[in-house]
């Protein structure tokens, strides 16, 4: 494979193999696309320790002794981020033993080993959001990952990032009805239809209503771990993020929300088209589960919902925030392919390339240190052989804190 | 098959003829320990225990003992099964719940059981009964002893069996996730912790935490031995980990922690670097030993050696490490003074599979195969007496 | 040409005719003569034109060349493509598209004809046309034995005579286990194809008979031999007497030896899985090009590291210098043209080269080199407009020729504007000044324009039931 490459490429991967993360190496030529902000083209980026040193023009600065490498023709943007990341798809990513688990934490059911860590980072995502799956209704605690680091503790950006809600039929699936014989099982003891689902999860939030309120007054007893989750939700530090597909599951999202007074952000909200309205006033950032799964032959979408193309386009131009994920579909593509979708389904391709980056990283409040090539942000970064949403653009060296984790073979 | 229904009875009688009688054992290789091999070795064996080794052999108490001339044979230890249900899955792992710290694998122990009654015939003296890795806290495991006379049990309640890996994840009844099972095991010890909870359940728990007991976690995958790993750092614990299939990635985290590892068994298929992983996890000097089933383990230790582990540590692997590692060194694992008289007399050196087990003594009485050739020819065996 | 040579009057009343009958609703002779103006022409088999021009007349290509030196018949109907890109129609070598149950239960049934099974009101026609795809050749499923005749098709028409544009191009065969193991799957073939020699040896041997009988006056003189070859072993006769094309499917490379000897007796196009890396030497071997499945690209685990690798079986065939065809999926990306040619773009294929193996090679492979897979005079008129450069996503296929006829126009796409009228309905309630960014953008948004006319099965509206209405599922 190496034989094939050109020459820059190689000169390239040689860099990449040097030790990145103490000497300074500059890319110089490349077209940047930062994020959030213009392309430059003839463009400088500047690493060393695992930051970006200095991002701009040709004329910018970088110290003498540093490392050049020449990215003619190439483009280079943030590493991508993943708003709603599959890891693996392991049974542990759901604990049926109860509805409503808010304090489990997905972090501690992560394989860091997994190949789907590997398979994204190859494709340019370089930080993850990985929620709990989608059978409970209340399914607990996300977190944000790199997706590599040496240590895989050290691959965490923020924990408890999210609490997963999810609305729908799915919570529902493989739950029974008990006609005679054993209860033991306990799928009998869980929601079979979506007013079960809706009711699991007020209760859970009146419980943890009750107990905020109960602590204003009296000296706070100790809350079962899963109320007191539900509490830092209410008080709006950590992050809901409810999974509804049809318009009807949105709507009772938002409902839900207003409720209880938490806000909300919405995933893989595909009848988002039918209530934009709804969401520019609820000030809702949405997630677009994998844009390319609107076939043109037409499919219903989960749920009962029918998504269009349209979406990402009447949301941008409501002015409603969205991101595009991959992680609630199961025949999602690599997440820049996602983005390149919703490029060919209407939005302009700086906005579908925002989606996978400075949006991600602003909703999962990780902005300070990823999502964007700016001075001091974390060096993750990706290096493609021609724009990243032209269908053959590959990322030929993804870099995670300035390590080269991808170097085309 | 006439001597092997005569065989017990045999044996009772001189049980009862010989419980006073010493024996010395003497062969041209006698390995005490890894690191104490004696050539043409002897150890004095009184009441079931070793007495005296090698030069400290009383001359008198030499001259009184039955002599068992192993010849040309290697006298091992007998080898320790580290935690183990000996096929007993039904009587050990607790169905109905998932959290059971303060059963007693003891109370299952039937020291008829046929597995049990088959471990010397791959050189193993001793086993730790446990409960089964199919519960997040299944209770205490046992040390026991095949024997003539029905097993035994060396020692009760000996460590706290835990398990974060799949089959501990029972998909009818909570948790069915690894994230549900760590919360399960991290608010446990955390009550165990604080210490207004009371219960059998705490108790366990508590004097576990406290160092009176060892806490073995069954965990296969990287993530479950992470989580495993994080448990022990949290709440200050030595953590053994049992069964470890893809253990090689966790290295350096088993060596800052201290965690000694039990190698679920090895075979030719697996994974060059589980292969590899005993003698990586020899030059680090993290402890380790292997489970299975008694043959499997042998070959594990064997294949172990063949991708570079030493010798000595595939032996100590297959005896010294797991006593040492459940608290037992005392008792088993070695042919030191004041252990149990288990040991296992073989053609040849153990790891190499061509080696023939010969006979198995437990607690001094044998067990298993044939008296070794010289004494038990009725003409030497006398003169052995009379020396 | 013809129409130059014409005098004017006759050419008026011609003319007048022709409006006449369009009216009358016959658009076929409206665009007997039609001359597509185009920003870009990718002809395929020469060099790219730009600001260019198609002549079609009567179904085919008579001319093409800059604007500036074809003079364009007055009569003709024009297309106005300028700023567009103006290419071939893609071929599809090898699909299953089309067809409800394309894998017959039973084996070996030589006789059967995918032509009972195509359904013209297919919605994988109507993407077809959307992605600019002009020929399938639609062939039984790959999990057979003996299955059958392909055909060529057009992806237009109520009916599947008015679709067809080749019928009888070969014979279905596979060697993907169905059901049993790889060796049985080789030995039942290698006996069905022993059996029909047996077969045809036995016959030869009765009317050699019949003859003789004849010659020494046993049979009466008058007495004529009347059998007839087994109709139901008439596909696989052809097959062994090499007078039809065997099409067989060998789904990865350890296959690749047997196929290797089936084509050595027998007059074979293979079309092979993915899994190939470790048998492109044998394919190799083969010396003809072969056809892929539209999964090019595919992921093999090292047991050992756990590492996975990526690997383009276009690529690994483009390397050893053997040619190939691409084809298209049923939905998921690969269906898209753009996709499958992007795919082999990024690892390391030559464009022209990824063109040509959707359009010139399947072309020749199908036998029908002369007609389709370039621009070029004289081939049948089947060419499409796309908004942008067809290896682009952003690129939206805008009009389908086939033989000189409109079949397809993104305007007039129901279920496009179906995915697409959410934003009809916004752009009605209210013009937002972010509006103006977005509507810079070419290309992004289908054009909006009333219904189209009932065309058969296709014009149904979508939530009819072809699974895209709500509640459907």
């Amino acid at each position: 494979m190496i034989r094939s490459l050109p020459l820059g490429a190689i000169a390239l991967a040689l860099a990449a193999l040097l030790p990145a993360q103490d000497g300074v190496t500059v890319y110089r030529n490349a077209r940047i696309l930062p994020g959030g902000a213009p392309a430059i083209d003839n463009g400088v980026l500047v690493v060393g320790g695992g930051k970006i040193l200095a991002i701009g023009g040709a004329d910018t600065k970088a110290p003498n002794g540093a490392a050049v490498v020449d990215c003619a023709g190439k483009t280079i943007t943030p590493g991508l981020i993943d708003a709603s990341f599959r890891a693996g798809n392991t049974p542990d990513m759901n604990e049926n033993g109860d509805e409503v688990t808010p304090h489990l934490r997905v972090l501690d059911s992560l394989e860091p080993a997994d190949p789907s860590f590997v398979r994204a980072r190859s494709a340019g995502v370089t930080a993850v959001h990985v929620m709990p799956g989608a059978r409970s209704v209340i399914g607990g605690l996300g977190v944000v990952l790199k997706t590599h680091a040496k240590d895989p503790q050290a691959m965490v950006v923020k924990h408890d990032a999210s609490l997963r809600i999810v609305m729908g039929a799915e919570p529902s699936m493989g739950n029974r009805a008990i006609r005679g014989g054993s209860v033991d099982s306990i799928y009998y003891r869980r929601p079979t239809t979506r007013m079960g689902v809706v009711w699991a999860a007020r209760k859970a939030f009146y419980d943890a209503k009750e107990a905020l309120e109960k602590s204003a007054d009296a000296p706070p007893a100790t809350p079962s771990p899963g109320v007191e989750v539900l509490t830092r939700v209410l008080r709006g530090q950590v992050t809901a993020v409810t999974t509804a597909r049809s318009e009807q599951d949105l709507r009772t999202a938002l409902r839900l929300a207003a409720e209880f007074g938490y806000r909300t952000v919405l995933d893989d909200a595909q009848d988002a088209h039918m209530l934009v309205d709804e969401l520019k006033a609820a000030q809702t950032t949405v997630m677009l589960g994998a844009p390319s799964a609107t076939a043109i032959a037409g499919s219903a979408g989960a749920d009962g919902a029918d998504p269009r193309s349209v979406t990402a386009r009447l949301l941008a131009d409501a002015g409603v925030p969205f991101v595009i994920t991959t992680g609630s579909n199961a025949a999602s593509l690599d997440l820049v392919r996602e983005a390149m979708f919703a490029a060919r389904n209407g939005i302009s391709s700086a906005r579908a390339l925002d989606a996978v980056t400075i949006e991600p990283a602003r909703l999962l409040g990780i902005d300070q240190r990823t999502g964007s090539l700016q001075k001091g942000k974390d060096a993750d970064f990706v290096v493609w052989s021609t724009d990243p949403l032209d269908p053959a653009a590959a990322a030929e060296s993804v870099f995670v804190d300035g390590i080269a984790v991808q170097v085309l073979r | 098959m006439l001597r092997c229904t005569l065989l017990p009875t045999a044996l009772v009688g001189l049980a009862a003829t010989l419980s006073a009688q010493d024996l010395l054992v003497r062969a041209k290789t006698v390995v005490i320990a890894p690191d104490a091999v004696l050539a043409d070795g002897r150890f004095l064996v009184r009441a079931g225990k070793v007495a005296y080794v090698g030069q400290d052999v009383p001359a008198d108490a030499a001259a009184k003992a039955t002599a068992i001339d192993c010849g040309d044979a290697l006298v091992v230890p007998g080898f320790v099964l580290p935690p183990t249900t000996l096929g007993r899955d039904r009587d050990l792992a607790e169905a109905a719940l998932p959290f059971t710290p303060d059963l007693r694998a003891v109370e299952a122990f039937d020291p008829w059981h046929e597995e049990l009654a088959k471990l010397p015939h791959g050189g193993f003296t001793s086993a730790i009964l446990s409960p089964s890795p199919r519960n997040i806290a299944g209770g205490l495991g046992a040390l026991v002893k095949p024997g003539a006379g029905g097993g035994s049990v060396a020692a009760p309640d000996l460590h706290l069996a835990l398990s974060l890996n799949a089959a501990a994840r029972n998909p009818e009844r909570p948790p069915t996730s690894l994230m549900g099972a760590v919360d399960l095991l991290r608010s446990a010890f955390a009550q165990a912790k604080s210490s207004a909870a009371a219960g059998p359940d705490v108790a366990v728990l508590r004097s576990a935490l406290q160092g009176n007991r060892k806490i073995a976690i069954a965990a296969d995958t990287l993530s479950e031995i992470q989580q495993a790993l994080d448990l022990a750092r949290d709440f200050g614990f030595d953590a053994v980990i049992v069964g470890a299939r893809d253990a090689d990635k966790a290295l350096d985290r088993l060596v800052a922690q201290r965690a000694a590892v039990v190698i679920g068994g090895l075979a030719p298929e697996m994974r060059l670097a589980q292969l590899q992983f005993p003698a990586r996890l020899a030059e680090a000097g993290v402890p380790f030993c292997f489970t299975g089933r008694p043959d499997q383990a042998r070959l594990s230790a064997a294949l172990a050696v063949r991708h570079g582990l030493d010798r000595k540590s595939a032996w100590a692997a297959l005896s010294r490490a797991p006593a040492q590692m459940f608290g037992v060194a005392g008792q088993v694992g070695a042919l030191r003074q004041g252990c149990a008289a288990d040991f296992a007399v073989w053609s040849g050196d153990p790891l190499d599979l061509g080696s023939a087990l010969r006979a198995v003594y437990v607690d001094g009485a044998r067990v298993h195969g044939e008296l070794p050739s010289a004494a038990a020819n009725p003409a030497s065996s006398p003169a052995a007496g009379v020396r | 040409m013809n129409a130059m040579s014409l005098s004017a009057p006759l050419l008026r009343s011609i003319l007048r005719c022709a409006v006449a009958a369009a009216i009358a609703a016959s658009p076929v002779f409206a665009q007997d003569l039609l001359a597509v103006k185009a920003g870009r022409i990718l002809t395929v088999s020469g060099p790219v034109v730009e600001d260019g021009v198609v002549l079609i007349q009567n179904g085919r290509i008579t001319k093409i060349g800059k604007q500036a030196e074809v003079e364009i018949p007055w009569a003709a109907k024009v297309i106005d493509a300028t700023g567009k890109t103006v290419m071939p129609t893609w071929v599809v070598a090898h699909s299953q598209g089309g067809m409800r149950n394309f894998n017959e239960n039973m084996q070996n049934v030589p006789w059967l004809t995918v032509g009972d099974a195509v359904d013209p009101a297919s919605p994988y026609f109507e993407d077809c046309l959307r992605n600019g795809v002009g020929a399938i050749h639609v062939m039984p499923g790959n999990q057979t034995l003996l299955a059958g005749q392909g055909m060529v098709v057009r992806p237009f028409g109520r009916t599947v005579e008015d679709m067809t544009i080749a019928a009888n191009t070969g014979i279905k065969m596979s060697l993907a286990a169905g059901g049993s193991g790889r060796l049985q799957q080789i030995r039942k073939l290698r006996r069905a194809i022993a059996d029909v020699r047996e077969y045809l040896a036995d016959f030869d041997r009765r009317k050699a008979e019949f003859d003789k009988e004849k010659a020494a006056g046993a049979i009466p003189a008058d007495k004529k031999w009347t059998e007839e070859v087994d109709r139901t072993k008439k596909g696989a006769v052809d097959l062994v007497q090499k007078k039809a094309k065997g099409w067989l499917y060998v789904p990865s490379f350890a296959e690749l030896d047997e196929a290797l000897r089936l084509a050595q007796d027998l007059d074979l196009q293979v079309v092979l899985g993915n899994n190939i890396d470790e048998g492109v030497g044998l394919v190799k071997k083969l010396g003809k090009p072969v056809v892929l499945d539209d999964a090019i690209e595919y992921f093999e685990t090292d047991e050992e590291t756990q590492k996975e690798k990526r690997f383009c079986s276009a690529k690994l065939l483009a390397d050893a210098g053997v040619p190939f065809a691409l084809t298209l999926g049923q939905g998921g990306p690969t269906a898209y043209p753009w996709w499958q040619l992007g795919t082999c773009v990024r690892h390391g294929i030559a464009r022209d080269k990824a063109i040509e193996a959707l359009t010139m090679v399947p072309a020749q492979l199908i036998g029908m080199g002369d007609q389709l897979g370039s621009l070029s005079e004289g081939k049948l008129g089947n060419l499409q407009i796309l908004t942008g450069d067809p290896l682009q996503a952003t690129s939206w296929v805008e009009t389908v020729v086939l033989e000189g006829q409109v079949v397809y126009e993104r305007s007039k796409d129901p279920r496009l504007q179906y995915l697409f009228e959410a934003e009809k309905a916004k752009a009605s309630k209210a013009a937002g000044p972010e509006k103006k960014e977005t509507e810079k953008k070419d290309g992004a948004e289908p054009a909006k324009a009333e219904p189209a006319k009932a065309e058969g099965g296709k014009q149904d509206a979508p939530k009819s039931g072809n699974g895209n209405g709500r509640g459907v599922r």
